[in-house]
């Protein structure tokens, strides 16, 4: 195949999109992307997140931010379940090569390895600023776009790069697998507990409430301060995407260093004696 | 006035960094090896990425019709600039140091390399 031709169908696949692209957005199949249906769904989701009117007070997740009062409000239960979806992955994963690590790194007293110190010194300003980014993630996930698990995410990628760059010896020192999966723990329980504290609340009051209520309804007026002063809080999104972080963040740590552990090593383990 | 100034500067610093760019993409193309290619690619990362970022940076502090806005932007870029700054030389550092002790890369065309003759007297590992 010449260059030619390779060039001709470069452009023309690039004239298709684009010409698709036009139409589509022109409406030229006789509807336009999205449809207009789709827009009144907007508007209601618009309409109930964060809305002081008096009509619409008992229906509003009183957060700016829709992605976020959409996952931890209008359907809570969901993710929670997805969170437990991440667990049991992790669960399958600790299970797989249980007591590696700790057989593993018990050999090295002294640390060893790593890269250079030019690697290192970066490495520590560096997780400063990562661990940072990913709290003002978390904090204001329920204002900006972010959340919990974004949070979470960004926070991982610090206990990844000590790793490479201190290596697992080293690091083994600060955090354990069992340390990390007990932190982790600590954050799947503040999630559980987010999930019935108006209802702790009200029966405190001697009354009932909801599951997974965040402000108050129609027919439970209990819930969690939407406002301090200024501040927009969110109610119970703030303790959620607080707790998803800490899950998020440690859960992978465990997953980062079960990955790093030397595969000929793990294997002699883990096949065990005869 | 000054705004017409930062705006002037700005503008001439994208333009470095494109040339800077240019410069880079040639020398991953045309550069017999490994490390001298390493070289060309920290060209295109701190000519052509934290110089314009810096242009940028200047350049939305001057724009006025972009308001409150342009010191976000401002921000922005000037934080990515200083990241970019960091761990730019750090990355290349760890390549290049990674593929001279693994021996992924031969040095072919050489004109001399001390690394190596340490190596091989043992002064460093």
């Amino acid at each position: 195949m010449g260059n030619t031709l390779q060039v001709v169908i470069i452009i023309s696949l690039t004239l298709m999109v684009i010409g698709l692209a036009m139409v589509l957005a022109m409406g030229g199949f006789g509807f336009t992307v999205p449809p207009s249906s789709v827009r009144s769904l907007a508007t209601i989701f618009l309409n109930t997140t964060f809305n002081l009117d008096t009509k619409y007070r008992y229906v509003s997740a009183m957060s700016p931010e829709a992605v976020t009062a959409i996952v931890w409000d209008y359907r809570g239960l969901d993710t929670l379940f997805e969170t437990s979806v991440m667990f049991i992955a992790i669960v399958g994963a600790l299970a797989i090569s249980r007591g590696a690590s700790e057989k593993l790194l018990k050999g090295f007293s002294k640390t060893r390895g790593g890269m250079s110190l030019i690697v290192k010194t970066i490495t520590r300003i560096i997780i400063v600023m990562i661990a940072s980014v990913g709290l003002s993630i978390t904090l204001h996930g329920h204002l900006t776009p972010g959340g919990g698990f974004q949070g979470g995410a960004t926070i991982a990628v610090a206990p990844m790069l000590l790793i490479i760059t201190f290596s697992i010896y080293l690091f083994s020192k600060m955090i354990t697998v069992s340390k990390a999966v007990t932190l982790r723990s600590i954050g799947l329980i503040g999630i559980a507990l987010s999930a019935f504290i108006v209802l702790i609340i009200a029966i405190l009051h001697g009354d009932l409430a909801y599951i997974f209520q965040n402000q108050p309804k129609l027919y439970s007026h209990y819930g969690l301060p939407s406002y301090a002063e200024v501040m927009v809080l969110g109610g119970t999104l703030l303790l959620f995407n607080t707790f998803e972080t800490l899950a998020v963040a440690f859960g992978f740590t465990a997953l980062f260093i079960l990955f790093i552990l030397p595969e000929e090593v793990v294997k002699d383990i883990i096949k065990g004696e005869e | 006035m000054i705004n017409e100034i930062l705006i002037i500067i700005g503008e001439v610093l994208i333009a470095i960094g494109a040339i800077c760019d240019l410069i880079a993409a040639i020398g991953m193309n045309r550069f017999p090896n490994f490390f001298v290619r390493l070289h060309a690619l920290t060209v295109g990362a701190i000519g052509g990425a934290f110089v314009p970022l810096i242009g940028v940076t200047l350049l939305s502090l001057g724009a006025e019709f972009l308001g409150v806005y342009r010191f976000f932007m401002a921000g922005a870029s000037i934080v990515s600039a200083i990241l970019l700054l960091f761990l730019a030389p750090v990355g290349s550092h760890a390549i290049a140091r990674a593929a001279h002790r693994s021996k992924a890369a031969i040095v072919y065309p050489k004109v001399i390399d001390r690394l190596e003759e340490d190596r091989e007297r043992g002064v460093i590992t």
